[in-house]
Order: structure tokens, then sequence, then C-alpha cells
């Protein structure tokens, strides 16, 4: 190991001193950094006044498997924080290294010292810096070269009581020629209070790499507010399916970055999101071009019931180095209620010639020629509601390939879908009738 | 046990379009309403099934002696009444087998049997001679216009309705189609069932033989008949009847 004159403890085993260092600097940031509010598009604005910070605290638990919902029954790995642990790990396939980030820091030091934080600057903002400072317990995923994983690899992040912090960084490297499905779970159980997630998410898709990820995020009706970037880099010939799923949590701002990072790199994004009572939801996706011959896929579906807000920004941006590029995006936004308030903004940064990039979005309430079609096959009102909806997220969900995980979804939207069926049984009436 | 459609008056947003239209279809009939486009055919079967666009001022349906003026079109639906679209509605995310299965439970108590449903769907699926994954697509989605009228059959095929509405089902259907569809109709008529055929053409009335014509011009029933009527339409066309209206008026 290299000398490092600026390591507080030298004694260090492993890549700690880098860590520390990290952590140093971003505490530094994260003090004199102001609690962010984030505005878009002149109007919309994700504040967070309403967040009580001083009053969270990172709680720690016993050892031993929680409660889960996790749609698949077998795993490769299985790894769960709760709060600020990681209180369970299971590791079925021994081809894989899956354990705590701060176990990884010292048993794999070249890895975590090749890749930690990569992408992740610690001094974007008050909250990355927070991240990068006051992270424990931590997920640490790498799957060899060469290996192909058949049963996905679970990752699971629990805030079980309300007054909880959890500060999470989750960092994966998935080898040359490898594949893998990995699904990284956010749950909450309802409860009355506030609770911070907030979380950093790097993967590294090396060449040749096959990456089938997805994010299922369901926090719950307690006060969960999740600030999260989550970034992708996606090398030569490398191709990663990425389905974020959002079902859940009193606010959202998160930012997920896709990289396509060297020439042959190919990325498929298509996520979802259902909002509901007085959520706050805001996405910034970014599929970024770094290398010509680069391709990608964008699809975001949302539904808003209640007083929810819901905004989604899709950028496509390529880089002046990265002609014969070709992607493209689409966002839609449905309104199921008359006091939900969405923006879905698909936008464009490109920088070379000859690249085919479009882009697309619509924001809309159910067709009512729709509706009245499947009424007249004998289909009540709230059922041909719920049937549209599930059709117009089955795009979304059949990407899972996942029959497991598909199904959870499934349950999830049928369940939120008859919780909201009255107002949106008024909402469409009345529509009905403006007619 | 009949259809009975009483001095119906309908009106859309801007206007009137029907003015006192008079049916009565009993089971076991055949009935083609006949007129060229713009005359209400249309706005007459999309009123039948309660389409919200459409405003009833005056008049009644009235089905085996209910009355459905007011009943919502899922009511209709159970009650016994059934239209094949002219432009069905695409359904995204919902396939041919998913979407029958659930309009199938919709008129039942309990939901059928899988081995039942796969039967049932199987017979009709023959009857209409559909091939293919069909079944397995999303509903409509990507459909040709022959496609979708016989997704619209292959509804009315399960469905088994009392009352069928058939909007204009023949146009866009090449002549095989055409007989195919024609034989299904056929296959169903049965003294349980009554049949309304909604036509331009007299075409698909070659394979499906009425019992009773219609003409309609402008919103009213302006002649009816047997089946030579559509046969001296055919001769003549629609200005021929327009003309012999605008005489007897004057």
């Amino acid at each position: 190991m290299p000398a490092n004159p600026t390591r507080a403890h030298p004694a260090e085993p492993g890549a700690s001193g880098l860590v520390e260092e990290r952590r140093k600097a971003a505490l530094q940031t994260y003090e004199v950094e102001s609690v962010p509010t984030w505005r878009r598009s002149g109007f919309w604005t994700t504040s967070l006044r309403g967040l009580d910070l001083e009053a969270l605290e990172p709680k720690r638990y016993e050892e031993g498997l929680p409660q889960l919902d996790l749609g698949d029954d077998q795993h490769s790995a299985l790894i769960v924080q709760r709060g600020a642990n990681v209180v369970h790990t299971d590791v079925a396939d021994d081809r894989l290294i899956v354990m705590p980030l701060e176990q990884a820091v010292v048993e794999h030091e070249e890895l975590v010292r090749e890749y930690f934080g990569k992408r992740l600057p610690h001094d974007e903002d008050k909250f990355a810096a927070g991240t990068a400072a006051f992270w424990t317990g931590g997920v640490f995923v790498h799957v060899p070269a060469n290996a192909r994983i058949e049963h996905p690899i679970q990752i699971a992040w629990t805030i079980d009581e309300p007054g909880t912090a959890q500060w999470a960084h989750t960092l994966i490297v998935v080898g040359e020629h490898a594949e893998v499905k990995i699904r990284e779970f956010f749950e909450a159980p309802d409860f009355e209070g506030q609770a911070l997630h907030s979380g950093a998410f790097e993967l590294y898709a090396l060449p040749g790499a096959q990456v089938d990820l997805a994010h299922y995020q369901d926090w719950g009706r307690g006060e969960v507010y999740d600030l999260s970037t989550r970034r992708v880099e996606i090398r030569r010939d490398a191709r990663v399916k990425w389905v974020p799923i959002h079902l859940g949590g009193r606010l959202t701002k998160q930012t997920l970055d896709i990289i396509t990072a060297e020439e042959g790199s190919d990325m498929r994004h298509t996520g979802m999101y259902f909002t509901e009572r007085d959520e706050h939801l805001d996405l910034f996706t970014s599929d970024r071009h770094e290398a010509g011959h680069t391709t990608g896929d964008t699809v975001w579906k949302g539904v808003l019931t209640g007083d929810s807000r819901a905004s989604y920004e899709g950028l496509i941006h390529i880089l002046p180095k990265a002609p014969e590029v070709d992607t493209y995006l689409q966002t839609h936004q449905m309104l199921l209620s008359p006091k939900a308030r969405g923006d879905a903004i698909p936008s464009l940064i490109v920088e070379v010639d000859n690249v085919k990039a479009s882009h697309g979005g619509t924001v809309g309430e159910l067709d009512e020629d729709q509706i009245f079609y499947m009424m007249t096959r004998g289909v009540p009102r709230a059922e041909a509601v719920r049937v549209l909806v599930e059709g117009y997220f089955e795009e979304v969900v059949q990407r899972l390939e996942d029959p497991g995980l598909e199904d959870l979804v499934r349950r999830r939207i049928a369940e939120k879908l008859k919780g909201a069926e009255d107002q949106v049984r008024e909402f469409i009436g009345e529509r009905a009738e403006a007619v | 046990m009949t259809l009975e459609i009483q001095n119906l008056h309908v009106r859309t947003e801007d206007r009137e379009i029907l003015h006192g239209v008079d049916l009565t279809v009993k089971r076991g009939e055949t009935h083609a309403l006949m007129g060229p486009n713009g005359s209400g055919k249309s706005t007459l079967a999309n009123t039948l099934m309660g389409n919200p666009n459409y405003e009833v001022t005056e008049g009644r349906i009235v089905l085996d002696g209910e009355d459905l003026t007011e009943a919502d079109p899922d009511e209709r639906a159970r009650a016994g009444l059934f239209l094949a679209f002219q432009y069905p509605a695409t359904i995204p995310g919902v396939s041919v087998a998913n979407f029958l299965r659930m309009a199938v439970n919709a008129g039942r108590e309990e939901p059928i049997k899988v081995k039942e449903f796969g039967a049932l769907l199987r017979e009709n699926v023959d009857l209409l001679k559909i091939t293919g994954d069909f079944t397995k697509r999303y509903l409509n989605e990507g459909f040709s216009g022959g496609e979708k009228k016989r997704a619209e059959i292959l509804q009315l095929a399960m469905l088994k309705p009392a009352f069928a509405v058939l909007d204009e089902t023949d146009s866009g259907l090449d002549i095989d189609a055409l007989r195919i569809v024609s034989e299904g109709v056929n296959a169903m008529r049965t003294d349980e069932r009554g049949f309304l055929i909604i036509t331009h053409y007299t075409r698909i009335l070659g394979y499906v033989r009425p019992d009773f014509v219609h003409i309609m011009l402008d919103g009213r029933i302006v002649r009816e008949g047997g089946s030579e009527l559509a046969d001296e339409l055919e001769q003549k066309g629609y200005e021929f009847v327009r003309e012999e209206v605008a005489g007897s008026a004057g």
C-alpha cells in the first residue's frame, strides 16, 4: 500500500483510509451546505421544509431476517439492512461476494478502492455529502467475470420505525461477461412519524456484462423521505436493463443516471410510479451517452391519485465524442384524481452530429372511450378503470421478466387502485358528465 | 321477448341527430338497418349501449319489458345487449383471452372454470377460423381493420347475448373474412337471439339474409320492408329513396 500522508489513521486496514478521507471531506460539505430546495420548469418545487432532520437518528437492530415481501422465493444471495446495520446476509452461490460494504472495505480493498464513489462525488449536494459522511452497514456485491448467476441477488433496505435516519450506500461491480439479476428493495411498515432514507447506489457493468437490475420502493404510509442518487455505468458491449418501481413514499427526490460509457454499450430503462394521498415524487433520470455506437431506450409511466404530486424529467444527453448513438425516451403520466398534479418532461442535449435521438411525453386522463367499451362488455366502471390502469403499467411490469416480482407489483397496484376507487369513480364520472 | 326502441330522440352537444326512431326486434329475428353515412345509424347503436356522448331527450329503450333508457352500459350488457363496434377501442396491456374471460365473468355469478373457458374459447376461435397467437395479443393493439372486426365477433360468440347490434361489421373486410364472419353470425342465429345489422352496403346481406330491412335517412327511419328492400336498394341506391321521401313529403 502506498503511503498516504493525509490519512488520519495509517494503521487502519484495507481501503478504510480512503473511506475515512471521503467521510471527512463530505462532512465539511454537509455542514456548510444548507438544506436544498429543488426547482424545475418554473413552478415545480421540491422542498424539505416539512422534514425535521434534527429529530432523526440512525437506529441499530439485532441480527435476524425481518419479514419481507420480495416476490421471489429463490435467490443466489440475500442481504438485508435494517436501519443502520446489516442484519442478515445469505450467500447461496459461492462465486459471489455479497457483504456489508463496511466489511468489504477491509476484505476487498482493491475492488473497493477502484470503484467506490467513482461516479458519486461526495459534494453534489447536502444529502449526497450526508450519505458519504454518515453511511453505515452498506452493501457490496461483486459478480466475478464470466459467471452466469441464475437466481437474483436480493438487496433489501428497511426502515422499521419513525425517527430513523438511514444513510445508505450500495456498490455493485459486475465482472466482464458476467450475467446477473439484481433486485434492490426499499420497504417500511405503515407507521406514524418521519424517517429518512438518504441513498447512494452505484453499479459498474464491466465489458460484456449483462445486468438485469430492478429497484422496488414501497415505503408505506409513514412519512418516509427518500433522497437518493443512483448511477449505472455500462462499459464496452455490456448491457443493463434497469426497471425502477416507485410505489410509495411521503417525499421522494431521486436522480437516476444511466451511463453508456464505452462503445457498444446498451441500456434499457423502464420505470413506473404510482402516487397517492399527499405523496410528493420528484424524479430526474438521465440517459447519458459518453461514447459512440451506444444505444438506449427509456420508458417511464406514472399514475397519480389523491392529492399527490409527481414530476418526472427525463434527459437524453449525448456528449461530443459520442456519434452514432441511437436512443429514445418516452414518458407518460396519467391523472386519476382532480386534485393530483403532475408533469412529465422529456428533454434532450445533443452535442454531436449523426445520432438518432427522439423523445416524447404525454400527460392525460383515462380514455372515456376505453371505459365505455369495457362497460359494454358488462364490466363495471371501477373494474374497467382498474384493468385499464393495470394494462397501462403492463408494458413496464413485463419488462421485469420475473414472474414473482411481476406478481408483487401487480398485487400492490391492484391494492392501491382499490384504495383509490371512490375518488377515481367520482373523477371519471364528473368527466363523463362534462362531455 | 323483444328489444323495443320507442320514439327515440338523441342529441350530442351540438345538435339533435335522431328525431324519433321506432324499431322493434323480436328474439329469433334478424333486422338490417341501412342508410348512407351520417344518417344516424351509429348514433342509434351507441345510444342503445348507453354511450355517455349521446343524450336521449325523448323516447325509450326497452328490453324484454325492462326500461334501459337510463341504465349504465354495463347494466345493459348484463341485461343481454351487445354491440359489435364499428371502431372498437384499443385496450393496451390486456390480451384478447384475458379480456374475454373478464367479459364472460361479468355476466356470471361464479367465475368460469379455467377448463370450461378454454373449451369455449377454442370452439369459437375455430368457428371464426382464427389462427396464430391472436388471443394472446393485446386487444385491438396493432390489429388490422379485419382483425378488429373478427375480435368483435369473437366476443359476440363468447358472450351469447340476447340481442346483438352489428355496427358496420362488414366494412373493411375482404370477401374471405366477410364470409367467415357471416358464417359465424349465421351459426349464432337462433330463436333465442335477435340481430340488428347496421350496414351501409348490401353485400353482408347476401350472406346473412335479414327478415326485415329498415332504411334510415337524416335521423329517421323512412322505409321498411322485407329482405327484398335490400335488393331494391342494391339496384337503385340511396338517392332513389331520398327522392322518394322528398316526393311524398311534398
